[in-house]
């Protein structure tokens, strides 16, 4: 698929990774005891990459043949993914029921911890800090997207980061780094308790670190890799309180025993655990970007690419909501939960709703292409919290039906978009390496103007130059939207349709993230379709764009394969019952099947629950949903930014129809629009990073100094004393060593009387 | 004298002693084969000559100089792994003064794979070329002495690795000795050995000195020893060391001739662990011996000295429920002994001294566990477990202590290695090396998860499970505690300050070979065994401390304990 038959070569040297899960089929092992290499083998691969990318550097077979550890990456994580299918193909059918289970297996128990307890065993079942699996519908899920898009993201990076010369002689420090990222989601979704969820949170927590600053010589590089951490770190403060708390409660951390029954027999103290959940939530809100730990996202652009679909699409963004899709057997009062805990739904609904509106807005007034995916990446996840936190208020209410239709909903919907999302990501990296190519091809690898291969306002046209590139992003885009049949449409109706009906039927409070969730569907479909309009359609608004070519090699490969996905993964898995069967983690029954005989029927009956169902809230609500998204966010972006291509320039049919479509709604100026107040104010992204920053000189930085004297004058000087005294009295005790043997016999003879006189003088 | 009995060589007997015969086969291989020539004899009156095989002149294979170490490697790579297949097998006594157990199996295995270890690391060290030339006159002088040294060098082959054989059979029959005269011949029968080893090259600065400084302090120590043995058998009239327990549980009050006998023992018992004051001898032998026998005498020599302590003093000494004689006295030398080492090691500058004294610090960490067994308040279970930490400890220093002085070794392979300048910028040199020597120093400090951490966890966790207990549980605050709590307890607070104190000077190891600017960029030595030597106990120094091979390895050291302590 357009790589060249030596690059092809390559694929060769992964074979023998790709060997090993047969390999342990026919030697008759589980799939669950192998899902023990789902992180094992990244875990043992990242140093090997590390290290030997140390010692090898530079030399043409480790640049050339392994691409500098890229492709021990790829085989590493192509391990991970075959493990991950056989674990989901094992699985898929029969879930171990919700209460028998759910440790499937133990990989690790540190060892004999129990020796400290003075009872004089070796063995025996107590362990403090071991892991194992824990497999629901939710973790095959999650599990199945983090491996198939850590493995096509590295795919893609072999083309990506070993074309650039700038990564020239770094990318091992890119893969190994990577791969440790990848294996973090891996463990954070497979890990049977929360402990080890939150020690494999932090390793991706470390990862987007040093990846977002993987540019660290560039200042905003760095700026951007210290926001996200320390603002990540706010929210991962809290999650630790609120495991603090939760253990405190239950007095383990592992699911099955906080599962089997949250409530204790009803003894719980409800107002606790809200306060354990609400902590937990706030490292989620960290973690997934949302409102108002929102302003590291937008910054972690300046990461190369493939790290912005990364952490975007396959991982990190995906453990905030994770772990609040775990806070469901806390809420389900159907099922042994805590009674009185509404608010938490609530509160989590809103902070979805708000984030999703205040992210589109946003997004509107981006030009850097990868930023309006940033912060549509904010708004599609506040969408999937919304659901979630209405699935948390059904449930709350013993609303099982209506809980269960939306909390499925919310799952694929973070299926949907993830899958999106990691192709619009590594579309736009496509985009922007081949315009970065053209640029320095024109100008001989001069930099000095400020050519911005980012900014979609030196681009346009670009249909006719990357056809695979713009079909891909096409329906990436129809799929965020949620463009009827389409990816996301599946699950986004869901969603929205379900928290009308809690407004509507139940609580008048959800009408907030209700309305909010509904316009930005319109907004959704307004600055995709700008994006879009504005990278592909028109006519070329630089030199640069005549003199792009969609060559590189490796990058094609994932983003047909994740075109396919995205084009019919949504339809199909909603025909195979895909929400119910997301749901089913938490409802202890259901298979993925399809719901009528034939397939043709299971179509018609999807279809019609999709367009109309019975309900005639929900049916209005829905086509009001479609008509925002479908008709008006579209248009308007085509009035603004759509328009033919240049003469002479054609496109694939795929995409020429929609180039062509842009142009017929005439044009319209908005120049005027953008000086507006409030166009400025969402271009400076509501001033949230110039509050947080006032408020952190006000407050944290002299706090910080003062620990800082503290630390040099109080803690330091300490320390200097112990250690001068340490040294006096080392050389001290130096000084007797004489080097005479004679000096060393008179010692010798001392320490054997003084031995006698203790053995003799004490005892008699 | 009782019980010491014909000591017959049936089949059942050979099988047990399988390690110590494959021993004395490999010693007697090692003088014969390089002898193997086609010398003849002619017979009286014919010119019939018969080959007798012995002398003349050489054949090509037993004429290489290699020979003594691949004769040395294999016996013992054999002995190792018979003595590891014997570590289940039943109890067996030979001769009414051995006793071959599980647990002097498990101590055989350990210093067999130490001497192993130290003997392939001499392959490198101690360099057997084949292309061996004799100088001539009109040779330069530095030309002239190197060729003379590697003359030396091929020709003193065979001297070194008898002496680590016999090492090997002091050490191994030392374990199964349940007569304190044997253990005694024993354990002198491997220290002389490792006197001469520690003397032998002679010809570099300080070699000799330090073999000579050793062997003095050493043979004081012995003699004080072996005096205080007699001095037990006066009291006791028997050597045997069931006896000597009995005679000792029934003893009334102290007998000055008992309790002076013990004490002399411990002096030479000190000696061997280097406890302070005893081990002012050791840093200086340390540093001009060879780095891999340097190794061998901080790992094998010292579990000898605490196997000894083993039999002495838990065997003979620990009455029922009460304090035995020696525990304050053993405490106070405990305490003595890791500060002493901490803070010596603190400002010396020659990683040889470094490690020989963070190996002091080490004996005093063990002693202080012993101690606490001597204390009267620990229950039979709480005994066992410290003794199998302790044991554990020994058997891990093996991988780590020892690994750090084959990283030395390797450096000596260029004559470098006795100051901390010769680490310096070992990381970009040699990254894996580095890496390897960096796990060794962070598992001496006792970082988790490596197998330095589970041993010392797992002693500072038995001396606080035995006296924390003790504290009064009503008073609610620390200081009331603190205040009623047996003074034992505080050997365990002596144990955590020093190991803070300790990864100062741990840490900075690798400060310096991370950190620092190379003199050269240029890789070390090849030397690929002893490099093997090295992966192999990083690897083993990780596994062993988290994961099964850490289970077991705990399991089966435990399961030798009981045997020990119920025996």
């Amino acid at each position: 698929m357009g790589e060249s038959k030596s690059e092809i070569g390559l694929l060769g040297y992964l074979l023998p990774f790709l060997a090993v899960v047969p390999v342990l089929y026919l030697l008759d092992w589980e799939s669950h005891e192998a899902s023990i290499l789902i992180v094992a083998v990244p875990f043992m691969t990242f140093p090997v990459i590390l290290i030997a990318g140390q010692i090898y550097n530079g030399t043409e077979y480790w640049k050339i043949k392994l691409k500098e550890g890229g492709i021990l990456a790829l085989g590493a994580l192509g391990v991970s993914l075959s493990a991950s299918l056989w674990l989901v193909y094992d699985y898929v059918d029969s879930l171990p029921n919700f209460y028998d289970q759910q440790s499937v297996i133990q990989w690790l128990e540190w060892v004999s911890f129990d020796l400290l307890q003075s009872d004089y065993t070796l063995t025996s079942g107590t362990k403090i800090l071991g892991m194992g699996v824990w497999i629901d519908s939710i973790t095959l899920m999650i599990l199945l997207v983090a491996t198939f898009l850590c493995f096509l993201i590295c795919w893609f990076s072999l083309g990506y980061m070993n074309t650039d010369p700038i990564n020239e002689d770094r990318n091992h420090r890119f893969y190994g780094e990577f791969v440790l990222f990848a294996l973090g989601m891996f463990g954070m979704v497979l890990a049977d308790n929360f402990l080890w969820l939150f020690i494999f949170w932090e390793v991706m927590g470390l990862c987007s670190y040093l990846l977002i600053g993987f540019y660290y010589w560039k200042d905003s590089a760095a700026y951007a890799s210290k926001k996200a951490f320390l603002t990540t770190r706010v929210g991962d403060v809290f999650l630790m309180i609120g495991l603090f708390i939760l253990y405190d409660i239950y007095g383990s951390l592992e699911f099955s025993v906080i599962f089997h029954d949250p409530s204790l027999d009803g003894m719980v103290d409800s107002n606790k655990l809200f306060w354990a959940l609400l902590m937990m939530f706030i490292g989620a809100v960290g973690k997934s970007a949302q409102f108002p730990l929102h302003v590291w996202l937008p910054d972690a652009m300046e990461g190369p690419t493939p790290v912005s679909a990364l952490i975007h699409a396959a991982t990190m963004v995906n453990a905030g909501l994770y772990l609040v899709a775990r806070m469901v057997p806390f809420v389900d009062v159907g099922h042994h939960g805590v009674a009185g805990l509404e608010e938490l739904g609530l509160i989590i609904a809103y902070v979805g709703g708000i984030t999703a509106f205040m992210a589109a807005a946003i997004a509107f007034v981006q030009n850097d292409i990868k930023k309006v995916l940033a912060y549509s990446t904010m708004s599609q996840l506040a969408y999937i919290f919304t659901g979630l936190g209405s699935a948390l208020w059904f449930y709350n209410n013993d609303e099982h039906h209506a809980a269960v239709v939306v909390f499925g909903a919310s799952m694929f919907h973070l299926f949907n978009h993830a899958m999106a999302k990691g192709m619009l990501f590594m579309a736009s990296g496509s985009v922007i390496h081949e315009v970065h190519h053209a640029h320095d091809h024109l100008h001989h690898g001069n930099h000095d103007d400020d050519f911005d291969p980012q900014d979609m306002r030196n681009m346009g046209g670009l249909a006719s130059k990357m056809p695979v590139t713009a079909t891909a992003m096409m329906f990436g885009s129809m799929s965020i939207i949620g463009i009827p049949l389409i990816g996301g449409f599946w699950s986004k109706e869901g969603i929205i349709a379900e928290t009308w009906l809690a407004a509507l039927e139940h609580e008048p409070l959800m009408y907030g993230p209700a309305i909010l969730v509904l316009l930005t569907a319109g907004m959704t479909g307004f600055y995709m379709s700008r994006m879009w309009f504005m990278t592909f359609a028109g006519e070329p608004k630089s030199e640069v764009i005549n003199h792009v070519h969609e060559e590189t090699p490796w990058i094609k490969m994932p983003l047909i394969t994740l075109t396919i996905v995205t084009a019919f993964g949504g339809f199909a898995f909603a025909l195979l019952g895909a929400t119910d069967y997301l749901s089913s983690a938490y409802d202890y029954s259901g298979h993925l099947e399809l719901h009528e005989s034939t397939l043709l029927s299971s179509i018609i009956a999807e279809l019609e629950h999709a367009f109309l169902p019975e309900k005639m809230n929900l049916r209005i609500i829905g086509w009001i949903t479609i008509f925002l998204s479908f008709i008006v966010g579209p248009v308007f972006a085509a009035r603004i930014h759509g328009g033919n291509l240049a003469k002479g320039e054609s496109s694939t049919p795929l995409v020429s129809w929609l180039v062509s479509l842009s142009s017929k709604f005439g044009s319209q100026d908005v120049s005027s629009l953008a000086e507006s107040e409030l166009s400025v104010a969402l271009q400076n992204r509501l001033y949230f990073d110039d509050l947080y920053e006032g408020i952190l000189a006000k407050t944290v930085i002299p706090f910080s100094e003062f620990t800082a004297w503290f630390d040099r004058k109080v803690i330091d000087g300490m320390i200097k004393q112990i250690e001068s005294k340490s040294v006096f009295g080392s050389v001290q005790v130096r000084n007797l060593t004489t080097g005479s043997a004679r000096d060393y016999i008179l010692m010798a003879t001392i320490g054997m009387l003084s031995i006698i006189a203790l053995l003799w003088g004490l005892n008699s | 004298m009782n019980s010491i009995g014909q000591l017959s060589l049936d089949s059942d007997t050979a099988s047990s002693m399988m390690p110590e015969l494959i021993m004395i086969l490999g010693l007697i291989a090692i003088v014969l084969v390089p002898n193997l020539g086609d010398a003849k004899f002619r017979l009286p009156l014919t010119s019939i000559r018969v080959p007798v095989l012995l002398g003349g002149s050489r054949f090509d294979l037993t004429n290489d100089p290699r020979l003594p170490n691949r004769i040395s490697n294999l016996t013992f790579s054999l002995a190792l792994l018979s003595s590891l297949l014997l570590i289940s097998e039943s109890p067996k006594e030979v001769g009414g003064i051995l006793m071959v157990d599980g647990f002097s199996r498990l101590f055989s295995t350990m210093f067999l794979g130490a001497l192993l270890l130290v003997s392939i690391a001499t392959t490198h060290r101690l360099p057997a070329k084949t292309n061996a030339q004799v100088p001539k006159e009109s040779d330069s002088e530095n030309v002239f002495d190197r060729k003379i040294s590697i003359l030396i060098d091929n020709r003193r082959q065979v001297d070194f690795y008898i002496l680590l054989i016999m090492v090997g059979l002091g050490m191994t029959m030392m374990t199964m000795a349940t007569n304190l005269f044997m253990l005694i011949v024993c354990i002198e029968l491997a220290s002389l050995s490792t006197y001469v080893l520690v003397a032998f090259h002679k010809e570099g600065p300080s070699g000799g000195e330090a073999g000579a400084k050793y062997f003095i302090v050493g043979s004081v120590a012995s003699a004080i020893g072996i005096y205080g043995m007699s001095l037990l058998y006066l009291w006791s009239g028997s050597l045997d060391l069931e006896i000597l327990r009995q005679n000792w549980l029934s003893m009334d009050g102290v007998d000055p001739f008992a309790a002076f006998g013990i004490g002399m023992m411990l002096v030479a018992f000190g000696f061997k662990v280097s406890a302070a004051p005893f081990h002012l001898a050791a840093p200086d032998a340390y540093s001009g011996a060879a780095s891999q026998v340097s190794g061998l005498l901080a790992t094998a020599s010292k579990a000898m000295g605490f196997l000894a302590l083993f039999r002495v003093l838990v065997m003979i000494t620990v009455p029922e429920g009460s304090e035995a004689i020696w525990m304050i006295a053993l405490s106070i030398f405990a305490i003595v002994t890791m500060t002493w080492g901490n803070l010596a090691a603190l400002t010396s500058e020659n990683p040889k001294r470094i490690l020989a004294y963070s190996s002091v610090a080490h004996a005093g960490y063990m002693l202080a566990a012993i101690a606490v067994v001597g204390s009267g308040i620990s229950g039979t279970g709480q005994s066992s477990i410290i003794l199998t930490a302790v044991s554990f400890h020994l058997f891990v220093l093996v991988l780590f202590k020892l690994g750090a002085f084959l990283v030395l070794t390797l450096l000596e392979t260029e004559g470098k290695g006795h100051k901390i300048e010769h680490l310096h910028g070992l990381g970009r040199r040699e990254p894996l090396i580095a890496g390897s020597m960096f796990l060794f120093v962070l598992s001496l400090a006792g970082v988790p998860p490596l197998s330095g951490f589970l041993s010392k966890l797992l002693m500072i966790n038995g001396i606080v499970s035995t006296s924390a207990s003790t504290g009064s549980s009503s008073s609610a605050d620390v200081i009331s505690w603190a205040e009623s709590v047996d003074p034992l307890f505080w050997l365990a607070a002596a144990i955590v300050l020093n190991s803070a104190l300790s990864l100062f000077y741990y840490l900075r190891i690798g400060l310096v070979m991370f950190f620092e600017e190379p003199s050269t960029e240029k890789p070390l030595k090849a030397a690929p065994s002893l490099r093997m030597a090295i992966f192999a106990c990083a690897l083993l120094t990780v596994l062993c401390g988290i994961g099964p091979v850490s289970e077991w390895l705990l399991g089966t050291v435990s399961t030798a304990i009981d045997s020990f302590m119920y025996q």
